[in-house]
């Protein structure tokens, strides 16, 4: 008797989300196995790559990150230009650090100007993304939500602190919730349910897992990514059958490792390259853990992960 | 549906849709059927015909076929003498006079632009704001997408009063909801008492003075309406949905004040399409079976002082408190706070008095929600040290309240007191204890807190299963004994209906996947006589909670066809275990430990074991930290069968399970039992005992071996035979 491979009955599928604006609509989902195993299903879309902009020059950017963008860092508009131009960013993520009131504290109706103004900018589909302050982001990210009505921005992250507000703002101005919960399959299918429950449609839904760097708990993110998908295709789990976004550049690149000079600590290798390799190596873990959309910085790594997918999926 | 309501409505409708068709032949005449017409700046058209019918209105003579279908809608005038069912033209009338009023209100704007202002707040001495534009509903509407205004009073008429009517205006805003108001009533408008009392109306107050007449109702129902294609992403003409929309999302309601008319009526069954109900002042006829709308239909003559609660409590509104109001801090983080002899201000129970807690259901009438009231001294009445009886008797009242969740609610007490920062609770039903701090009564924390923040806390976790909570403590000693008495009385009662089920009886069964998280393949599926392994969840305990968060780990398993009745094996049970597992397993039996037994996810109280020499099996709790004759200890057994395993000859289960007629019945019963740590069987003594005595053999507790006898099988086997233990004449355990 032959030797057959044992396959898995795979019983469902990530939904297929549209994102950006009509006239450059673009698809992420509909999966129907686990990442890549393209011998027991379909992966019809490959993961999309978002690069990130930031709306205020970063200070804490070790000399790797900031060379590619040297000449547009005072200008996120001309930043998210050069990245989908120069390095083929398939969305552009606008990181709202300068909102955090733990930093600059900047106004809402600034994060607004800057919204705009790179929305205008681009064709490719728009992420959102403040800064983790629960009540800050409510704030910035509501009146984003009024102020851009019709663009179907991706606003993240949507807690169950905030998701009345930001899912009741994204359903009357037409926009896409980034769910975010903290590493748990449990929390994350509860967001997705209060938010069902709220009258947010499915198609206006990405899951944020929350994610880590290698070398800081990638190994946990990973497990719950991985849960994440089992229920979503082999448990029939419809409230998690949603595409992952992972935004992961902003917690490589803050890792000492990723920033330490080579005088410092001379055995971690040329410090132009490590960022890079760990940010790239972060990326393509996640990739294999399930995620549909990479927030990711450098060109360079965002090169070597596109190489990597498409030869997984000629493959 | 009363008679007299339903003839009044068609009657009103008629009416109604003859003076719309008569406005549109006039207006036809003047302007032409090529005018355009509509509300200004929206994208829904006249929102209630777009919506519900699919027509856009946008010229004139497009108003044509909406009065066709009005008139399709209205059913003949109700005879005299002949009774049929009315419910279905009633609505239908309500429905045409809609849809009339709407042509009404448009012609309005073509007729007299000026009529309203089409602003938010009244603006050069015009109060009358007309229909909301698309900005404000988007604005408005999120509010009521994110439950910061859970609804809105449709207000006909005025009351008789500036008092009152100041009076209604504050308690509808101290709920959140938004006042819509239009018609008058003896020529006064609810709107103008306002103004003139000196209250500011306008959108930015949630005041909102759409129009004088009773035709602009229809602005309030456009509102609606518009909401559930905006926000509920209801498409035009799909009317199903955006009246369930409504029912379900917009908890409003229709308050006339005054003489309620025939137009007021058919205006009335109008809102009821929408499941929005009608709380009147007068005395018309009320329509109180449920159907269309949650609850009742109409509800009238009603105290102007209870009006809004009567108005809340009709439509379904649940109450939300955002922050528990007491003078300590409160969060679960003080949940594990211990108050020690030195800091002890005042002493409830604990053996020293007696303090007892009951959660019991009341009748709607019988319970004020938020009452709290103290019989007896409180913290100020007594000095340092003092020690009192106590009774916390928490009474429920809500239309899907049950006797089941009592005990549920009951068991929260201890949680909710414990997050008080000062507060200690131990126990529950009438060995609670409970302990106040030095510092929390220096604070300002009285006894009566405890009932602020029971209301709070049960409001904010379990709102979905009741409407309304008062709680009443008393600390007196003849008023505890008294409460006692009661409550003892309901914890029998409730323990012999949990008893008396069976898992033959019952049908449904209930899992629970809490451990996923952890343990990603393992389902415990819970019946009446197979309570959790955890030892936290019996089926009552799964059934609330399905009830209380229907999507949560507790889901409803239909145990579906019997495979196996003495090993507890069922179709549904194995149908439910494959999907939730993952696949990773098909079927397990409920009732043996030999034939592929239930899995566990870890957290089970005991752990049972085969024990081949003795013909049985032994269990042993996690309390017990030494060796155990199958040659493992309790963390050993747990490391190797945790996780979701089915593993033959090892079963976790709780400890009450042990004493459950169904235990381990497939292979024999609790009379394969030969050893457990000794601790474990002085505290289930008592049903142990029972148990024993039922299946005939009493003296079963004391033939069972425990550590003092040993602790490998070789050890405690003499002791069995000596004692006559019946495993070991039973069949062997393994075939």
């Amino acid at each position: 008797m032959a030797f057959e491979i044992p396959k898995i009955s795979y019983n469902g599928a990530i939904k297929e989300i549209p994102l950006g604006k009509e006239a450059s609509r673009m698809i992420v989902g509909g999966e129907t196995c686990y990442p890549f195993y393209l011998f027991e299903g379909d992966m019809p879309r490959p993961p999309k790559i978002a690069m990130e902009v930031y709306d205020a020059p970063p200070d804490d950017w070790p000399q790797a990150a900031l060379e590619p963008f040297a000449d547009v860092l005072q200008d996120p508009a001309a930043w998210a230009q050069k990245c989908v131009a120069s390095y083929g960013a398939e969305m552009i993520a606008l990181q709202l650090a300068s909102t955090d009131p733990n930093t600059q504290d900047t106004p809402a109706e600034q994060a607004v100007e800057v919204t705009k103004k790179v929305a205008a900018a681009i064709e490719v589909p728009l992420i959102v993304w403040g800064s983790a302050n629960l009540e800050k982001d409510t704030q910035v990210l509501k009146m984003i939500a009024e102020e851009c009505a019709g663009e179907n921005l991706i606003l993240g992250p949507v807690e169950e602190g905030s998701y009345k507000a930001l899912g009741a703002a994204s359903l009357a101005y037409q926009h896409t919730i980034g769910a975010s919960t903290p590493i748990d399959v449990n929390l994350a299918k509860q967001l997705n349910i209060l938010l069902g429950n709220l009258g947010v449609p499915d198609e206006r839904i990405l899951v944020d897992p929350t994610v880590g760097s290698l070398g800081y708990g990638l190994e946990y993110c990973y497990s719950v990514m991985e849960r994440d998908r089992m229920a979503a295709l082999t448990q029939e789990d419809e409230r998690l059958q949603f595409p992952i976004v992972c935004n992961l550049a902003k917690e490589v690149w803050k890792i000492k490792e990723s920033k330490i000079s080579e005088e410092e600590a001379p055995l971690l290798g040329d410090p132009s390259k490590r960022g890079v390799l760990l940010e790239a190596m972060t990326a393509l873990l996640l990739l294999l853990a399930g995620a549909d959309i990479l927030i990711m910085r450098h060109p360079d790594a965002v090169q070597l992960i596109r190489g990597f997918v498409n030869e997984l999926i000629a493959n | 549906m009363s008679k007299i309501i339903c003839s009044a409505a068609i009657r009103g409708a008629h009416k109604i849709v003859e003076t719309a068709e008569a406005k549109y032949q006039e207006a036809l005449e003047k302007w032409g059927p090529d005018q355009d017409i509509g509300f200004p700046n929206t994208a829904y058209y006249l929102p209630i015909i777009y919506g519900i019918s699919g027509i856009a209105v946008k010229k004139l003579g497009d108003v044509e076929q909406v009065l066709e279908r009005c008139r399709s809608l209205l059913p003949d005038m109700v005879s005299e003498d002949v009774w049929l069912p009315y419910l279905a033209p009633a609505l239908e009338a309500g429905m045409a006079t809609l849809f009339a009023e709407e042509i009404i209100e448009a012609i309005r704007y073509l007729e007299t632009p000026d009529f309203y202002t089409k602003t938010e707040d009244p603006s050069n001495g015009n109060l009358w704001l007309g229909a909301a534009d698309d900005v404000i509903l988007r604005k408005r509407g999120v509010e009521f997408v994110d439950g910061t205004a859970p609804g809105f009073a449709a207000i006909l008429g005025a009351p008789p009063t500036e008092e009152i009517a100041v009076q209604l205006a504050r308690e509808l805003q101290e709920k959140n909801l938004y006042v819509f108001m239009c018609a008058d009533h003896e020529g006064r408008t609810m709107s103008e008492m306002l103004v003139e009392a000196g209250i500011q109306v306008g959108w930015g107050t949630r005041l909102v003075s759409f129009g004088p007449e009773y035709t602009a109702t229809i602005f309030a129902m456009g509102f609606a309406t518009r909401a559930a294609m905006s926000f509920g992403g209801v498409k035009p003409g799909d009317f199903r949905g955006i009246l369930f929309y409504n029912k379900d999302r917009i908890f409003a309601f229709a308050m006339p004040l005054g003489t309620v008319t025939d137009e007021w009526y058919a205006n009335a069954a109008g809102a009821i399409n929408w499941g929005f109900p009608t709380i009147a002042d007068t005395p018309i006829p009320e329509v109180l079976p449920t159907g269309i709308c949650t609850y009742e239909h109409v509800v009238s003559n009603v105290p102007y002082d209870e009006l809004v609660a009567r108005a809340i409590e009709v439509r379904g509104l649940k109450v939300t408190v955002a922050k528990v109001p007491i003078p300590v801090s409160y969060g679960p983080a003080f949940e594990g706070e211990r108050v020690r002899k030195d800091d002890l201000y005042l002493e409830c129970g604990g053996g020293k008095t007696q303090a007892v807690e009951w959660a019991t259901t009341r009748g709607m009438d019988e319970v004020e929600d938020g009452k709290i009231e103290l019989f007896g001294p409180d913290v100020d009445d007594v000095g340092e040290g003092a020690k009192l009886p106590l009774a916390i008797v928490a009474e429920f009242a809500g239309r899907k309240m049950q006797e089941d969740f009592e005990p549920i609610l009951e068991r929260q007490i201890h949680h909710f007191v414990n997050y008080a920062q000062g507060l200690m609770h131990i126990g529950q039903r009438d060995i609670a204890w409970i302990r106040m701090a030095k510092a929390a009564a220096g604070k300002g924390l009285k006894l009566k807190h405890i009932g602020d923040i029971l209301h709070a806390k049960f409001h904010q976790d379990f709102g979905a299963i009741f409407d309304k909570v008062q709680v009443k403590i008393y600390t007196e000693e003849d008023k505890v004994r008294e409460m006692l008495e009661k409550a003892r009385g309901v914890y029998r009662h409730r323990d012999a209906r949990i008893e008396g089920m069976t898992d033959e009886t019952t049908e449904t069964f209930y899992s629970c996947t809490l451990c996923q998280s952890f343990a990603p393949n393992h389902v415990c599926i819970i019946s009446p006589e197979r309570t959790g392994l955890c030892g936290a969840y019996n089926w009552m305990d799964c059934k609330a909670s399905y009830e209380i968060n229907p999507t949560g780990p507790n889901q409803p398993v239909e145990k579906g066809d019997t495979i196996d009745p003495k090993l507890g094996q069922w179709k549904g049970c194995n149908d439910f275990l494959y999907k939730a597992s993952r696949q990773a397993l098909d079927h397990y039996n409920f009732y043996s430990i030999v034939h592929d037994p239930m899995t566990t996810c870890g957290c089970c109280e005991c752990i049972a074991a085969i024990l081949p020499i003795c013909n049985g099996v032994m269990t042993v709790d996690r309390d017990c930290r030494g060796m155990t004759p199958c040659g493992m200890k309790f963390t050993t057994l747990a490391g190797t069968i945790g996780g979701g395993a089915s593993v033959p000859g090892f079963l976790g289960h709780s400890k009450y399970n042990i004493t459950q007629k169904k235990w381990l019945l497939g292979d024999g019963g609790i009379k394969r039992l030969v050893w457990m740590p000794k601790h474990l069987k002085e505290e289930i003594a008592d049903r142990l005992k029972k148990q024993a005595e039922e299946i005939g053999i009493p003296d079963l507790p004391d033939m069972i071996a425990d550590e003092t006898i040993g602790t490998s099988e070789e050890e405690i086997l003499p002791f069995l035979e000596e004692k006559g233990h019946p495993a070991l004449s039973m069949d062997p355990l393994l075939e």
